[in-house]
């Protein structure tokens, strides 16, 4: 089989599984090379397998024969790193390789996979992107992820006006599925959070290729009051769907990150995107007010 | 960013009356990189009263006006004014909670002893009170175990049940060492509780008021008390004698004690403390030259639990403290810190004695379930027609999405539109992490008209009280009190 063939396979079966129905599974079997006709001749279960990356990683136990297994569990709730998975003879057990491989799959398609297109139209975004031509050149060049071109540029100063008081920005940045996993729940949060203080927002901008230092980019052009710009964290092998909240105070090219605030560590398993929002609100309207942001707001 | 809180504990209990002064710190542990969170970090007592006799008018009343003099002079001697105490509790205890002006005693005194110091009363609470003040959650959690606390007083013995650093059950016996008060000149018993008097009937032992009492003539009395307290912690088993200790609970039908059922399903325990006044004789190494040197039986029971299968056949663990567990774990272990990422759109606080109206997991699936559920349990809320303030409590998501909130504040408004027009405010304790949210889409639904408190990470129960504090760590949390206010008849 050669590449192609084996990929097509895959996304068969990937799709199979999540339309949970067996009706594919004919057509995956008549593409199997005629060397393995064994695998035609076996039954054919309608049944998918289960998703090893649903399974929550705090309460999976591999040990064998456990001394006291309710109180490795007790340890275990506190961390999702990857303890108590046993072992056979040297190595892991095979779920444990599959586990770390899926996430780390899952990790990878976060930063290669681009925010869906409908996504940011269900959303209202209006679209931009960085002088990146392409996720190579985005990951190896920093720099031209945070600038844009003079076409974007007008877009952003048509979108946001001239010296806005606030603006929400969302960035793909390190992972996609942060982005659609958490913005959908936090902007109507920070929304509803700055309606309490009569501040209204223009309509937000996506920036794809986006790397944090846009936002002063954004700010150099629309002379912003403060930006908060949503963007998907790195993702590891804990979580792919982590984003972080950088909130500044008249962002502008060149300035400190020590000027930023930032919620960090927003998705499911940590601050949840909703409270993360009506948090962010609130610092807003605190940068507003003191006319600051990073840690020159504790200082004030 | 650490803060201190001063806090004030008192006890009240059927034979001693005490004090402490503690101070609680707290501080933000969360990085600069997230939301806050702020948590009670350390506790320090920095100041005991002397132990003294719970002052009484009448054998059915408390002297009120005693009472307040020892706590004035008590503030007196450690310097600490009024003003200065920002929490604490005054829990009344024992037998004295079923003394006629008790409830009286206790507001009067909750009031004098600072702003925010909340009264409570009621057997569970003052089981929980004892077992933490006496230490007995921490080797829970630290040991991975289950220990019961039995704390000892004077009127009653008061057991909670630890699991893993959790209270699974609380149990109270009328066993304690006023029971049976005794003339230290003359010898001669004075004073015999009724279930005493009940207990010689049925053995049919030669004691009376005026019975000259000796270790010997009381032995079937203690030996009773500590059967009792065996199979109380299902180490014998239960026989028709033991309903006679069970303290009755005001409000129920029947008298019900369920620790030894807890113990054999659910909460094995392998270790036990103690805690009271008597404890300090189930420790203590030396003998007391006269056993009848408090004028009652105290002494002597202590001794009788040394000596009793209930320290062998249970590893006894030293509790922290004895004679002051109640008090010091009424002014250590009372207050809690709600969430950090809260909403509370006007300082209108301490507000106290709010009744918790909590909603089930079934009640919350959905806006129009909310709102049915809270208009009709509304009804019991009211008071000769009259509403009165009440907390919504429920659990809610863990991971709720924005519609899913808006949904949960569309059922609460619409369920406490009632309260709305008693002028009331909105309060709510929602379990899980969501109050900031919560509270703000509550408070837009309202047209920033009302005033809307919001809090969460604070877990209550129907029929539980709270009481909420000044905001603390630069506005960010608000202390919070859960207590109940049941008292005994």
């Amino acid at each position: 089989m050669d590449e192609q063939n084996i990929r097509k396979m895959v996304e068969q079966m990937v799709e199979q599984m999540i339309n949970g129905g067996g009706n594919q599974v004919k057509t995956i079997t008549n593409q199997t090379p005629a060397g393995q006709a064994t695998a035609a001749a076996t039954p054919v279960s309608s049944e998918c397998l289960p998703d090893i990356t649903k399974i929550d990683l705090k309460s999976w136990f591999l040990v064998d024969h456990p001394k006291n297994k309710e109180e490795y569990l007790h340890m275990k709730s506190k961390t999702p790193a990857r303890l108590g998975v046993g072992r056979a003879g040297a190595r892991y057990k095979t779920m444990t390789m599959l586990r770390v491989r899926a996430d780390h799959a899952a990790a990878q398609d976060a930063v290669f996979s681009d925010v869906s297109e409908d996504f940011i139209k269900k959303n209202n975004f209006v679209f931009v992107k960085t002088l990146c031509k392409d996720k190579d050149e985005y990951l190896t060049r920093p720099d031209l992820g945070r600038r844009f071109g003079k076409e974007e540029q007008e877009i952003i100063k048509k979108t946001c006006g001239q010296n806005p008081k606030v603006l929400i920005i969302v960035g793909d940045g390190l992972s996609s599925s942060a982005v659609e996993a958490n913005v959908e729940d936090m902007i109507p949060a920070i929304k509803q959070g700055l309606s309490m203080y009569q501040i209204n927002v223009p309509p937000s901008i996506f920036i794809k290729h986006a790397r944090v230092g846009a936002m002063d980019d954004i700010g150099q052009i629309t002379d912003a009051d403060v930006i908060c710009m949503l963007v998907g964290e790195r993702p590891g092998l804990v979580t792919a769907e982590s984003m972080s909240a950088y909130i500044c105070y008249k962002p502008k090219h060149g300035i400190p990150e020590s000027k930023r605030t930032v919620i960090s560590n927003i998705h499911r398993g940590g601050t949840t995107p909703v409270e993360a929002g009506a948090h962010a609100a609130e610092l807003i309207k605190r940068m507003l007010d003191k006319k600051a942001s990073g840690i020159d707001l504790n200082k004030v | 960013m650490r803060e201190e809180l001063l806090s004030v504990g008192i006890d009240i209990g059927t034979s001693t009356t005490q004090l402490v002064f503690s101070k609680l710190m707290i501080e933000n542990i969360a990085s600069n990189f997230s939301v806050p969170k702020v948590v009670i970090v350390d506790k320090e007592i920095i100041y005991r009263s002397e132990i003294y006799f719970t002052p009484l008018r009448s054998p059915t009343e408390i002297d009120g006006t005693k009472v307040k003099e020892i706590i004035e002079g008590e503030y007196k001697k450690a310097g600490i004014e009024k003003t200065g105490i920002n929490t604490g509790a005054v829990i009344i205890t024992g037998e004295t909670a079923r003394k006629e002006n008790a409830k009286e005693v206790l507001e009067t005194l909750s009031g004098f002893a600072g702003d925010f110091v909340v009264a409570t009363a009621g057997p569970d609470l003052e089981s929980i009170i004892a077992g933490k003040g006496a230490g007995a959650h921490v080797y829970s959690k630290e040991g991975r175990t289950g220990v019961v606390n039995i704390d000892i007083g004077g009127g009653t013995s008061n057991l909670a049940l630890f699991d893993h650093g959790e209270v699974k059950d609380t149990g109270c016996l009328d066993v304690g060492g006023r029971l049976v008060k005794i003339d230290k000149n003359s010898g001669e018993i004075t004073y015999l509780s009724e279930k005493m008097k009940e207990l010689i009937e049925r053995k049919n032992l030669p004691l009376r008021v005026g019975t000259i009492a000796t270790k010997e003539n009381l032995q079937p009395i203690l030996d009773a008390m500590v059967y009792a307290l065996m199979q109380s912690v299902g180490i014998r088993p239960m026989d028709d004698e033991f309903s006679l200790f069970i303290t009755h609970k005001e409000g129920e039908e029947v008298t019900k004690f369920t620790c030894d059922e807890t113990i054999k399903n659910s909460c094995p325990i392998t270790s036990i403390t103690f805690s009271g006044g008597v404890a300090d004789y189930i420790y203590g190494e030396d003998r007391a030259a006269d056993e009848f040197e408090y004028g009652d039986i105290g002494i002597l029971l202590g001794q009788a639990i040394k000596t009793s299968p209930l320290c062998k056949e249970l590893k006894v663990l030293k509790s922290v403290e004895t004679i002051r567990a109640t008090v010091v774990g009424a002014g250590t272990q009372t207050m809690e810190v709600s969430g950090s990422t809260i909403t509370y759109t006007k300082d209108a606080f301490p507000i106290k004695n709010l009744p918790i109206l909590k909603l089930s997991k079934e009640e919350e699936e959905s806006a129009k379930s909310m709102e049915q559920a809270i208009s009709t349990k509304l009804n019991w809320f009211k008071l000769e027609g009259n509403l009165q303030k009440v907390a919504i409590a429920f659990e809610g998501s863990k991971t709720p999405s924005f519609v899913q909130v808006s949904e949960y504040a569309k059922g609460l408004l619409a369920g406490m539109k009632e309260l709305m027009e008693q002028e009331f405010p909105f309060i709510i304790l929602v379990e899980n992490d969501m109050a900031k949210v919560l509270g703000q889409s509550m408070y837009r639904m309202l047209e920033y008209k009302k005033d809307v408190v919001c809090l969460d990470s604070i877990h209550v129960e129907d029929g539980d009280y709270v009481d909420i504090g000044k905001p603390v760590a630069e506005g960010t949390v608000l202390p919070v009190v859960v207590k109940t206010l049941v008292f005994n008849k």
